[in-house]
């Protein structure tokens, strides 16, 4: 290698240099208000790429599908497909059965309790997976313009998927409930016993912060506590599967496997209100109307 | 023309990396297109283009990702920036000696990620380095090499970066 003659302009070079200077100090002095702007701007910059994107998204899947139907196993696909939806469904119901028979045990003393609504969710399609490596998430194709807000849950009939985290006009971004930077208060359903669920490098997730008198076993199930965050009190998180409690600390943790297949999901629903919470007419669907094969 | 070129490569970036690269990673690890991108047009359309191509696939690529903003400007228009530098600086650029100086600015990149995370120890963070930065550092420098390398068969790369 050898040096080239130079034959950029040198006010073009200083300008660059210039600019970058500038973008690092705006980032730097005003970091949340450089970010805030660029994410306002990017609502429209959204609809624009979601063009593309959902046409190559859509080519995509219907290239799975016919390689699916017609030249792997063209009946037994589709009637796994059916048993598999409807076994999500089923085990998703057999969940909230339980949940509901643990909480009319200890609520029936409280039976003037307010009578709740159920939660209206938006449903939604997987376009696309994170654009880096660093972070596990899924791109949905809606966004703002469908209701979808930052810190939304996600969740499919089976269980709870992750959290919206960004949004655009026609899209949205919803960090798993197997990465790492992801929280969800949760509950062990057998103990009632209530701690944080954080996904973790191996993608799978952990239940952290349980009180070390709990008496949790492997198999146990965890769900959504309802307590922090958008997600209703009973969506089913995952199943333990090891224990963690050592001599000294002031907590226990234990290993779960979450319910959801989060690798392989297509289709998801957004909670845009929470049980008990006031609902637009028509701008979403209930759980039990959309859940049902 | 080249405006529209770009628009195009921007809008483009985004199916190719979020939905039709998940299927080619390896061991689920895809390389940084953006990243690759924006090394080329530096090398190729000097510092100021390589600059502005970076950012904006920067800003684009971190609306469909959970990371940070920031991150993805600085890094996607540092390396437009650096490219278009070492391109009017170095006359004859291969695939191999392209290869390794993506390699080494996605290594840089990576680092800078996994520092900027949040609540993550030591461990954490060495097992990012190992099983996330470093590969895709990797598998950048051979996507970066590659295209160079079938660009340089169908045009004359030096004669076009000079002009």
């Amino acid at each position: 290698m050898w040096m080239a003659h130079s034959s950029s302009p040198y006010g073009a070079r200083r300008v660059a240099l210039v600019c970058f200077a500038l973008l690092l100090v705006a980032l730097f002095l005003f970091p949340g208000q450089i970010q805030g702007l660029l994410q306002y701007l990017g609502g429209p910059v959204g609809y624009a790429v979601s063009i593309p994107l959902e046409a190559i998204a859509s080519i995509d899947a219907g290239i799975a599908n016919r390689w699916g139907r017609y030249v792997v196993l063209q009946g037994v696909q589709e009637e796994n497909q059916q048993l598999r939806k409807e076994n999500e469904w089923l085990r998703g119901q057999h969940s909230q059965l339980r949940e509901s028979a643990v909480a009319t045990e200890r609520l029936t003393a409280l039976l003037h309790f307010k009578e709740q609504a159920l939660p209206t969710m938006i449903a939604a399609q997987v376009i696309g997976r994170d654009a880096t490596n660093r972070y596990r998430a899924i791109i949905l194709n809606k966004g703002e313009s469908d209701g979808i807000k930052p810190d939304m849950g996600v969740v499919t009939p089976a269980g709870v998927v992750g959290r919206v985290v960004k949004t655009t006009g026609a899209s949205s971004v919803v960090l798993l409930v197997t990465d790492p930077n992801n929280a969800i208060a949760g509950l062990i359903q057998r103990t009632r016993d209530e701690g944080i669920v954080q996904g973790t490098q191996q993608g799978l997730a952990q239940l952290k912060y349980i009180p070390l008198l709990s008496t949790l076993r492997d198999g146990d199930r965890v769900v959504t506590s309802g307590l922090i965050g958008d997600f209703p009190r009973g969506l089913v998180i995952g199943t333990i599967t090891s224990i963690d409690k050592q001599e000294g600390a002031l907590f226990q943790s234990a290993e779960l496997i979450p319910e959801v297949d989060v690798g392989r999901v297509e289709e998801v629903l957004v909670i845009q209100t929470s049980y008990g919470q006031s609902t637009k007419a028509g701008a979403g669907v209930d759980l039990i109307e959309k859940s049902a094969p | 023309m080249k405006f529209l070129l770009y628009l195009i490569l921007v809008l483009l970036l985004v199916p190719l990396q979020t939905t039709l690269l998940p299927h080619l990673s390896v061991w689920n690890i895809k390389p940084d297109l953006g990243l690759v991108a924006a090394a080329l047009v530096g090398l190729f359309a000097a510092e100021l283009e390589g600059l502005l191509v970076g950012l904006a696939i920067g800003w684009v690529l971190s609306l469909f990702s959970a990371g940070e903003l920031w991150l993805s400007l600085l890094t996607n228009g540092g390396v437009g920036l650096l490219a278009g530098f070492l391109g009017r600086q170095v006359s004859q650029v291969t695939a191999i000696s392209l290869g390794a100086g993506l390699l080494l600015v996605s290594l840089a990149s990576g680092l800078l990620a996994a520092m900027s995370f949040k609540g993550f120890d030591g461990s954490q963070m060495w097992w990012m380095v190992q099983s996330i930065v470093f590969p895709q550092a990797c598998f950048d420098g051979v996507m970066g090499a590659g295209f160079y390398w079938l660009l340089s068969r169908r045009f004359d790369l030096n004669r076009l970066r000079t002009e």
